[in-house]
């Protein structure tokens, strides 16, 4: 039973972690599109941890399974949600990369910036 | 020529002077059955023992809705539930009626094959969860606003990752229109029933009660928070439907 409360703990710890590692992130990187990269840390890594974390800690069958189907929800939505932010950001010029020297996704739409 | 001309002035006023009359007659007996009715509600006694108190203590006796909140809104206050519903349905009518100008808006191509599979994956999962929400409004927390909600936001889903068109092909304004009528006519219907075997407007229907915390229980809760939830659901997709016209055009 302790061993299954640090478990859950150490889960939930890790994931707070990544939520710290998120916001040096945000303050520290230059531009909308590294920063968006820093944010989906938190968005994928610590939600699914604190969840896989609280799963553990509460260890009833249907509660359980409840709570890691919201982490699986979480699993495929967010990086997804990141996926299209980005794209839209870049297609729609709200804000470009200028400090790069190799734009690859810039090439593919043709597009010279 | 002269005779009408004398008499039609009068027949006029006498005319003005029934409908006032009548008027002030319908006007003087709703009041005075207003007033019959509020002077049958209790006295304020306290927060620990006025009505909260004997919904607490009996909402499940009288309802068998193991979810108070949905005692309260399609039991005890349905009445004051199907009026929401009507604004909803007011506020669908009116937005429909100053946006709406043709039946096929401008479609985009909609957003990248990544989203478009991940949420052809979720999507499924998502009405199932509205479906479980608006059906089990009696047992645990929800009801069928809040699953019309979810369900509404499935037509948003469409119409944003998809295109408004595949939307359209989906679920027509016609589709969506006969679901938010067929939800109405289920509550009023559920309504007629009451006075059909009941004897009141709304009344639970005793026939259709179970053990309590079965998934058909609790009288007609469940079937009106379908048809809330339907009818919701329905309204907001016509709303949102109504909005973006010419708002996506460019894909992103």
């Amino acid at each position: 039973m302790t061993i299954r409360l640090i478990a859950a703990y150490l889960l939930m710890g890790t994931g707070a972690a990544f939520a710290v590692v998120t916001v040096l992130g945000l303050l520290r990187f230059p531009d909308v599109y590294t920063r968006m990269h820093a944010a989906a840390v938190v968005l994928t890594m610590s939600a699914v941890l604190v969840t896989m974390g609280t799963a553990i800690y509460v260890w009833d069958f249907f509660l359980s399974a409840k709570i890691i189907l919201i982490g699986i929800f979480f699993l495929f939505s967010n990086p997804m949600a990141t996926h299209a932010i980005a794209r839209a950001s870049y297609k729609r010029e709200i804000a470009l990369p200028r400090e790069y020297e190799i734009d690859a996704y810039s090439d593919y739409l043709g597009r010279d910036v | 020529m002269e005779i009408p001309t004398e008499t039609q002035p009068e027949v006029e006023s006498l005319n003005k002077l029934m409908k006032k009359t009548l008027v002030s007659v319908v006007l003087a007996g709703v009041a005075l059955a207003l007033y019959r009715s509020f002077a049958l509600m209790p006295g304020y006694q306290g927060l620990n023992l006025g009505l909260s108190n004997y919904i607490i203590e009996s909402g499940l006796k009288d309802t068998g809705s193991l979810n108070l909140i949905t005692a309260v809104l399609y039991d005890y206050r349905a009445f004051d539930s199907l009026g929401e519903s009507t604004v909803i349905f007011g506020a669908v009518s009116g937005i429909v009626l100053i946006l709406s100008r043709k039946m096929l808006p401008v479609s985009s191509k909609g957003l990248s094959f990544i989203v478009k599979r991940t949420l052809g994956i979720m999507t499924p999962f998502i009405a199932l969860f509205g479906l479980y929400i608006m059906s089990h409004g009696h047992l645990t927390p929800g009801g069928g606003f809040q699953g019309g909600v979810i369900l509404a936001a499935i037509s948003i889903i469409f119409s944003i990752v998809y295109g408004s068109a595949f939307d359209y092909r989906r679920y027509s304004p016609q589709t969506k229109t006969a679901l938010e009528t067929g939800g109405a006519l289920t509550f009023l219907g559920l309504g007629l029933a009451g006075i059909l075997m009941e004897g009141a407007f709304l009344q639970n229907l005793g026939f259709l009660t179970a053990e309590t915390g079965t998934l058909i229980s609790a009288g007609s809760i469940p079937y009106i928070n379908i048809g809330v939830g339907f009818k919701v659901g329905a309204g907001l997709a016509i709303i949102f439907y109504s909005m973006i016209q010419k708002t996506f055009e460019e894909d992103f």
